[in-house]
Order: structure tokens, then C-alpha cells, then sequence
């Protein structure tokens, strides 16, 4: 979700109403927007739609509230005039960025907070929409200081030399993405390439190294920046003129005027920015049967002229074109909802939909409440940990061979990159931090492990386990094996005990859960050396049992 | 144990009565009549008789050798109650409780008796066996102060608040969903109709595996028409999102990045007959990699599902959230703002005047959007709702970081106390 920041009193002018920020508040919710906190005339705004680049701007968001509260609704019209300027580009780009769409705007009149909002939408356009920019870099240069045609080629990694954007000294593009700032951040995107991609004039000054970094020469824009050459580059079209339109309809907004450039390709040639509007259509009935607002015909024209569309009534069906900058209409749906916004949700009466279903919970939750209520009538705390742990605490600290478990492979942290497989390593870890509190420590937790299934479709099962460990200082097996005794007595289970072997647990006092000779648990008291591991100076005894097995067995 | 019986104290003390009467005897004979004035006179004659130390001729009482002899010597039962506070072998307490003199007492009558006239702390069950409570006076006690810490054994107070959400959720008819920690992109974002280059997929936004990596797509019908709907809109009336759509990518495992992931698994049928009209929910735990902080957990619940039926429309999801403010937030006074999920459309964000957190971001909800429902053969339109919990949780359990509803804190869950989620 897009966040920008806008002048209160620019915003006003463009809407052309003066607003105060209670109204704001309220006609904001037009674009699709929040506002976040306010500064003086500072207003940080968030845009909830991600697929909608054209409201990311002050001109964009002036322009969808304008239409709704002014006369001024309908197609936002936009007239492109054709400039001599030529691209040519080399087919050597294939390989590393193939597409590029590029427009030119002149007579501007830029000022501080007009160039901090042209540089802020290209950021969110490029960072956001674009995924930082991998689908879409943008760049801005002054026009003035380019003479085309320009070419978009390659070069090799020491082939040139350019003074990057707010720099000093000369670079190679090799230099820029080892120490440039900007070459460091987005590097990446250039990685495994032996040529990188460049725009340069027939001067051989070099505009920019998309999509890294401008050159300071072409690439730097200031107040005093009259006429802007805008670039796009990436691999589809469909993203690049969108961004591309995005840019120049915000700074026509401002007063400036668009002219086109001819785009020409090892094959074909293009010319853009291409700002015809696009044609859709919805069906009268749908709006109604998906908002319940049974509008009539010509209310529903009437919202979505403010909407930006320009309807034309055709039966039952409206025809509608649409502006350019928008590539977010999929379905009839999206038509729909724009039409509600229109409307106004806050307009709308909520009616409480009075389905007659019947509630319940699942039996397995039902289950471990159950559970959880015996264990609390033993004294017990319940706990709950994160699912996600480590493998030290899983297997080393308790004495065990590391075995295949759910493992992450983008961690945020080493100590939660995998899934754990039993809950007692949580319950000794939890204990090791309570060493300052009353003795004795008893606790329980119930919650899911998940384990390695190759058979399932996720080849994982979560498995719901109940655990217990109780500490003091001459604590001994009998107590785990009394409140076991209990617990499954309560829950009219017959399970026997069998002696066995597990590293974790003193040579002789740990034993299998059995319930029809099926093994569902463990129960023992924890081997010094785990005690430990986990930095504990009492002893511990526990169990673990597999409460599905449980609630089978009932 | 023995005690003396009030006759055998009396024999102590005044002598027991077939010995007095032999003394007597010793001094002057008597007659029978003289002999029937002495105190206790049956049974001193049963014993002196007994004993062969008297015998009757004409009406007079006489002493015969033996008991002129017994005059002299120690009387055995006599000897014996001298003893008694001593201790008796069997033979000799057998003889003096033939004979009532004393009787067999308890332990507890012996510590009880300790206690008589005294002042006591504890009232205890020998005092109430013996009922020589009566006899003592309890001490009084400082029942002002606070008594010494205990810790009762208790839910963990998040836990508490999820289940009784839960409860709250199914008493407004919706039915619990479950569904795996670990998913396929599949159902977490393909079958959303969340696009594969969409940023929310992007690596630094949802965790990936380094094992297992991949799973099973469900079966091939399914995954066609998802696959088409992706790339040209199938004959959802929608134009896709015009890429070609790769089923190794949706085939990846990841762990379940929101609650919404389990919903096309129930619309779909896979989960058995999906009921019509029909409430959902699910109340799980999910996993982003979000940076760590106060408002950011590891770990966190999300509460969110479905309502589906014949002719639902917006002002119904209106309704719907309205409903959730009402019950979980406690407010009437809400506010809609538009949002934007890339599977719903419409979509809304509800705001709640919450009585003491002020105005609350509490959910959202949207329609389906019928290139997520239509694959899964759905022709009826679905509400998407959820609720952000987790703020409400903060708030009720009074706690300032979210990192902390998964406390590892024993002194402060023992602490806690108890609350109620209230309505």
C-alpha cells in the first residue's frame, strides 16, 4: 500500500475547492485513500489500491476527487502533440531490457514541491507497480540538455565512463554497481549480464544506465527544468505504458504538454505515449445485482462520469471508454466497484444478511479445550510458543540425531528457520527462562508440529500435540506418570506404559504411551546433559502425546 | 493405653473394698446385717468370697487363714492400680478391666487431653474425635493480612481470548475451517487469483522452503481452468492478467501466509459438500517475514472466512462487517473505507469507534471475485471477510507489544489475571 505525501493547499488548488482536512478526510475516500497523519500543510495519505499507479500522486488523487465534487467529470481529456524525437533501439537489449516506451512534456513551471512530487510518484510508479523496478525502472531528464536521436543500447562493463546522478567523478558501469550506492541497491537486476543497458544522445552523452542510475549531466532535474524527457523501460508493454502514461497525464495536470516520440525497433517502430482511451462495457443488471443499490440507468451513468468514465447507454448494456493511464479493469467487477465509490460506502445502508446456519467449532479444537481444562486441574500453566524454532533446540540440546524437518529457506532470524516436530524442547526452553520464578514450575502446552509426509500434498502433516514439564527440586517420574494416569483416565483412554530408550531421558526412567500397542507418546524423566543444554539446575519430567490419537481412540 | 475408670480412681485413693473389708474383719468379726452398712459391700464380699478370705457362719462374717494372711501381704490387683499411669502387660489390664476398673484410651484422647483449659492454634481431628474441643480455646488469628502467593494453573490468557472468539464467532452460526500450516502457492495465491509476478509473492514478502520444496497441485480439471482464468480470464468474463502462468511455481511450498489460503480449499468441494447457504470461518496461525518488532510477531492469528449464498450483494458485506463491530468491537459507529485485495472486488475496510482504543482499522471484507470462484464452480456470489484480532487481544490482555500475547514469561502469566473476552 502506496503511502505519499502531499501539500494540503497544492492538493486543494488542484481539486480547485478549498478543503478543509475534516472534508479531505471524507473526499479522499474517492481515491481509494486514508489519511495517515497530517504535518501543517503536510498530509501523508495511504492509497489501499496497489493496482492503481494513476492515484499515487497529488495530480492523480486531485483529479479522482475533482470529478466528484465539480462539474468536472467524465474522460479526463489529454491532447498529445508529435515531437521530431527519435529512440533507436539496438537489438543487443533483448538480452538484458528489451522494452522501453518514452514521452516528452514541455513548458513546465517546476517549483520545490512540484519537483519533490514528480520524484516521489516516479519512485512509488517504479518501486511499487513497477516491483522495484525490475518490471519498470523510470527515468527524467532535462531535455534541453539531450540531442537525439537517442539510442538504447548496451555496453560492456568498462566500455564507457559517465558522472552518475548527484556524483562527482566518472564511473564505468562496472564501478557503479560495485560502489555506486544505487548500482549496489539494484545490482541484482543486472546480474549475469555482460553487457548493461544505456541511453545515450547523439552527442555520446550518456543519459542514464537503466535500471540503475541518471547520469548527472542529462539526468539531473531542477526548478529550472523547462521541458522533461521521460523513459520507461522493462519487458512488457503493458506495464511500460501504463508508467509511462502515468507520469505524463500527472504533469499535464501541472500545465505541461505532451509530445510524442517515435520508438523505433530492430523491427517495427512505435510511438508513445499513446493516451487514446481504452473501451469496456458493464451490464446495467450486474451493477445492481452485485451492489444491491437498485440504481436506475442514468444514476448509474451519472456515477460513472464521475468515476472518469465516459458511458454510452446501449440497452441493457453501458459502453464505456476509460482513461489510459488505468490497466486495473479486468472484469465487470472492477467497473462495479467503482460505480459503489461513486456512491459513496458510507451512503449505504448495511443490511445484516440473515442466513439461517448453524455454528460450530472443529472437533479437534473442541478437543484440545478439553485437554487443556484437565491439565489446569492439575496445576498446570498452559503456554504457547512459535512453531517455528531451530534445530539446536529440536535435536542437539536434546541429545538427538538431526533428522529432515520443514525448513525455511529465506529466515528472518537462524532461530526460527524451521517447523518444529514435538513440543517439549519449547517447554524446557521456556523453563530455562523462568529460573528466577517460584518453584515448583509446572506447564503445558497444546498446539501443532508439523511433520515430513511425502505421501500428502504439502508432503507435510500438522500433528496436534499436548506436553507437559514440571520442575522442582526432588521432582521425580511418579509425578508425570500420575498426572498422565490421570489425564487419560479423565478422557476414558486405557494406555499402557513401556520401558524404553530415548537419548533425551535417563537410562530407566522413560517409557513409551502405548494405546493398543500403538506408540502416541512419551513420558520420562530429561538426562542431565539436555538439563544442561538448556542451562537448567532442577530436575524436569514431562510427557508428549499425540492428541489426535487421543481423540481417535475415545 | 489405659486410664483409671472413676471406680478404679476411687480404689486408689479409699482402697478397694474387699481389701477394706478384710481390715475390718481383722479388727472384729461382723455380722452379715453390720456387713451389709459397708460401702460397697456386694462387691467387696464377691471378692473377699472369691478369694477365699471369708467365710459365714450363723449370720457372722469371719476371716479364714488365707484372708487373715492376704491382711499381711500385697494385694495383687491393688499393686496393678498402682501401675496403670505406668503401664499394664496383658494379663494385669485384663484383669482390672474385667473388673471396669480402667479403660483402653487412644493416643488422641491422651493429646487431647494435653490440650484441655489450654489455648490452641490448631483445631485438630483429635479434639474433634475426643470432643475435647469444648474444653480449649482457639487462639485467635491476624485475619487482616493477605494470604501467602499461590499460582492456580491456568490458560494461557491468548489463548483464552482466541478460544472464546471462537466461541463467539460459532454462536453467530459460521462453521470452523481448518486447513495446513504449510500450503501450496497453489492455494495461498493461485487459486486467489493473485497474479505470480503480484509483489505480495515476491521473496522478501512471504517465506519460501529450503525443504520440502514443492507439493501436489490438486487434480488436473482444476488446475486448468486456473490456470486459464490467470492467463486469458477463462469464461470468467475477465481478461486475466495476460501472462503465461508456470504450475511448477504454483506447485511450491510455502507456510501458510494468511487465513484466506483455506478458503478455495472448502469452495472447492475438496473439503466436502460446501453447505449453501453457508457461514465460514477459520481462527489459524500464519507466517510473513516481516521485520521484527512491537506490532510485527513472528507468529500471528488471523480470524477470517466466507459467507455464501444466493443473491448476496455489497450491502450485505456492509451488513456483515457492520455485525462484527457490533459483537467483537462493541460499536455501532463504524466507518467503510475502499481497500483493495487482488481477490476481492468490490473490497472495503471497516474502521471501528472502539469504546477506549478509539477508531480501530478492525477488518475487511469483499465479494469474490468470480475469477477466484468460478474455477472452483461456484456461480453465486461469495463474501471474503476478516478481522484483525490480534489488536483486540493487545488490548484486553493490557499489553503494549504483540511480540508478548507469546509470552515466555512464567511470573507474569501466573500474574495475569483472568479475563473475560467481554461482549
Amino acid at each position: 500500500m502506496p503511502t505519499i505525501e502531499v501539500s494540503r493547499q497544492d492538493l486543494c488548488r488542484l481539486i480547485g475547492k478549498d478543503l478543509s482536512i475534516k472534508e479531505l478526510e471524507e473526499v479522499i475516500l474517492y481515491a481509494k485513500g486514508e489519511i495517515d497523519s497530517i504535518d501543517n500543510d503536510k498530509i501523508k495519505i495511504d492509497i489501499k489500491d496497489t493496482d492503481r499507479p494513476d492515484l499515487w500522486s497529488v495530480e492523480g488523487i486531485a483529479r479522482e476527487i475533482k470529478s466528484r465534487i465539480t462539474r468536472d467529470v467524465g474522460l479526463p481529456e489529454y491532447s498529445v502533440l508529435s515531437s521530431p524525437i527519435v529512440i533507436k533501439v539496438d537489438k543487443k537489449v533483448n538480452k538484458v531490457r528489451p522494452l522501453t516506451a518514452c514521452g516528452v512534456v514541455k513548458n513546465l513551471n517546476i517549483d520545490e514541491n512540484i519537483l519533490s512530487q514528480i520524484i516521489q510518484l516516479q519512485e512509488k510508479v517504479a518501486g511499487t507497480f513497477g516491483r522495484n523496478r525490475k518490471e519498470v525502472a523510470i527515468g527524467i531528464y532535462n531535455l534541453d540538455k539531450i540531442k537525439p536521436p537517442i539510442k538504447y543500447t548496451t555496453v560492456k562493463p568498462d566500455e564507457i565512463k559517465f558522472v552518475p546522478l548527484d556524483y562527482e567523478s566518472e564511473l564505468t558501469p562496472k564501478q557503479i554497481l560495485a560502489e555506486h550506492e544505487k548500482g549496489k541497491e539494484f545490482g541484482h537486476l543486472l546480474k549475469d549480464c555482460k553487457e548493461y543497458p544505456i541511453f545515450i544522445d547523439s552527442d555520446n552523452n550518456v543519459l542514464s544506465m537503466p535500471p540503475i542510475i541518471n547520469s548527472n549531466y542529462s539526468g539531473k532535474v531542477t526548478e529550472k527544468t523547462k521541458n522533461l524527457f521521460i523513459e520507461c523501460t522493462g519487458f512488457q508493454f503493458k506495464f511500460l505504458f501504463t508508467a509511462l502514461n502515468v507520469m505524463v497525464t500527472a504533469l499535464a495536470d501541472r500545465g505541461g504538454i505532451i509530445e510524442s516520440v517515435k520508438i523505433i525497433y530492430p523491427n517495427n517502430s512505435i510511438i508513445t505515449p499513446d493516451l487514446a482511451p481504452k473501451k469496456t462495457f458493464v451490464d446495467v443488471d450486474y451493477i445492481n445485482k452485485i451492489s444491491g443499490l437498485n440504481l436506475t440507468k442514468k444514476e448509474m451513468c451519472t456515477l460513472l462520469e464521475q468515476a472518469r468514465y465516459k458511458p454510452e447507454l446501449k440497452g441493457n448494456k453501458i459502453e464505456l471508454l476509460y482513461p489510459s493511464y488505468r490497466q486495473d479493469i479486468l472484469h465487470q467487477r472492477d467497473i462495479v466497484e467503482d460505480v459503489i465509490i461513486s456512491f459513496g460506502y458510507n451512503k449505504i445502508t448495511p443490511t445484516i444478511p440473515k442466513l439461517p446456519t448453524v455454528g460450530s467449532i472443529d472437533k479437534l479444537e473442541q478437543f484440545s479445550n478439553i485437554l487443556s481444562e484437565i491439565m489446569i486441574g492439575f496445576g498446570l500453566q498452559e503456554i504457547m510458543s512459535y512453531i517455528l524454532t531451530n534445530k539446536k533446540n529440536l535435536f542437539d540440546k536434546m541429545r538427538l540425531e538431526q533428522e529432515k524437518v520443514v525448513e525455511i529457506l529465506n529466515p528472518i532470524s537462524m532461530n526460527f528457520n524451521v517447523f518444529r516436530t514435538w513440543l517439549l524442547p519449547g517447554l524446557l526452553e521456556f523453563l530455562s527462562r523462568n529460573k528466577h520464578v517460584d518453584y515448583p514450575q509446572g506447564i503445558f502446552e497444546i498446539g501443532d508440529v508439523v511433520l515430513i509426509d511425502e505421501e500428502k500434498e504439502t508432503r507435510t502433516t500438522d500433528v496436534r500435540k499436548i506436553a507437559c514439564a514440571i520442575t522442582n527440586n526432588e521432582v521425580n517420574y511418579s509425578e508425570a506418570s500420575s498426572i498422565l494416569d490421570a489425564l487419560l483416565k479423565n478422557i476414558n483412554i486405557t494406555y499402557k506404559l513401556k520401558k524404553t530408550e530415548h537419548k533425551s531421558f535417563i537410562q530407566g526412567r522413560c517409557a513409551k504411551v502405548l494405546i493398543n500397542n500403538k506408540e502416541i507418546g512419551i513420558i520420562g524423566e530429561f538426562c542431565p546433559k539436555v538439563l544442561e543444554n538448556f542451562n537448567l539446575e532442577t530436575p524436569v519430567v514431562g510427557f508428549e502425546l499425540d492428541l489426535e490419537s487421543l481423540l481417535n481412540n475415545k | 493405653m489405659y486410664e483409671l475408670t472413676e471406680e478404679g480412681k476411687k480404689y486408689l485413693k479409699e482402697g478397694l473394698p474387699e481389701i477394706n473389708l478384710i481390715k475390718k474383719l481383722k479388727e472384729k468379726e461382723l455380722s452379715f446385717e453390720e456387713v451389709k452398712k459397708l460401702q460397697n459391700f456386694n462387691i467387696a464380699l464377691q471378692w473377699a468370697k472369691k478369694n477365699n478370705w471369708v467365710k459365714i457362719e450363723k449370720g457372722i462374717l469371719k476371716l479364714t487363714e488365707k484372708g487373715k494372711k492376704a491382711t499381711k501381704e500385697k494385694y495383687e490387683t491393688e499393686e496393678f492400680l498402682k501401675k496403670v499411669e505406668k503401664g499394664l502387660n496383658k494379663k494385669e489390664a485384663d484383669i482390672l478391666l474385667k473388673r471396669n476398673l480402667i479403660r483402653k484410651i487412644t493416643k488422641e484422647e491422651i493429646e487431647a487431653k494435653k490440650l484441655a483449659g489450654k489455648e490452641i492454634l490448631n483445631l485438630t481431628p483429635e479434639l474433634l474425635k475426643t470432643g475435647y474441643w469444648r474444653k480449649v480455646k482457639f487462639k485467635p488469628y491476624n485475619v487482616e493480612i493477605p494470604g501467602k502467593k499461590i499460582y492456580p494453573g491456568k490458560k494461557q490468557p491468548y489463548n483464552r481470548f482466541l478460544f472464546e472468539v471462537k466461541q463467539k464467532i460459532v454462536n453467530l452460526g459460521f462453521k470452523e475451517m481448518r486447513g495446513p500450516l504449510i500450503e501450496t502457492e497453489f492455494w495461498n495465491f493461485d487459486a486467489l487469483f493473485q497474479p505470480q509476478n503480484h509483489s505480495a509473492r515476491d521473496w522478501t514478502d512471504t517465506y519460501q522452503l529450503k525443504y520440502p520444496k514443492f507439493g501436489k497441485l490438486p487434480k488436473k480439471e482444476l488446475v486448468e481452468k486456473v490456470k486459464a482464468t490467470h492467463e486469458n480470464g477463462w469464461i470468467t468474463g475477465s481478461k486475466g492478467w495476460g501472462y503465461k502462468w508456470n504450475s511448477e511455481k504454483a506447485a511450491r511450498l510455502m507456510p501458510r501466509a494468511h487465513d484466506t489460503a483455506i478458503s478455495p480449499r472448502y469452495l472447492s468441494g475438496l473439503k466436502g459438500k460446501l453447505e449453501i447457504p453457508g457461514k465460514y470461518f477459520s481462527l489459524v496461525r500464519c507466517f510473513r517475514p516481516d521485520v521484527i518488532d512491537s506490532t510485527h510477531s513472528l507468529e500471528f492469528y488471523q480470524l477470517g472466512g466466507f459467507v455464501i449464498a444466493e443473491n448476496l450483494t455489497f450491502k450485505d458485506l456492509l451488513g456483515l462487517l457492520k455485525m462484527f463491530a457490533i459483537e467483537f468491537a462493541g460499536t455501532e459507529e463504524i466507518k467503510f473505507y475502499g481497500d483493495y485485495y487482488p481477490f476481492t472486488e468490490p473490497s472495503v475496510q471497516l474502521s471501528a469507534k472502539h469504546p477506549k482504543l478509539g477508531w480501530i482499522e478492525f477488518g475487511g471484507a469483499g465479494i469474490f471475485r468470480e475469477e477466484l470462484t468460478k474455477p472452483l464452480g461456484i456461480d453465486i456470489p461469495v463474501i471474503a471477510w476478516g478481522l484483525g484480532v490480534d489488536r483486540l487481544a493487545m488490548f484486553k490482555l493490557g499489553i503494549k507489544d504483540i511480540r508478548d500475547l507469546f509470552t515466555q514469561d512464567l511470573k507474569w502469566l501466573r500474574e495475569k489475571e483472568v479475563i473475560k473476552c467481554q461482549q
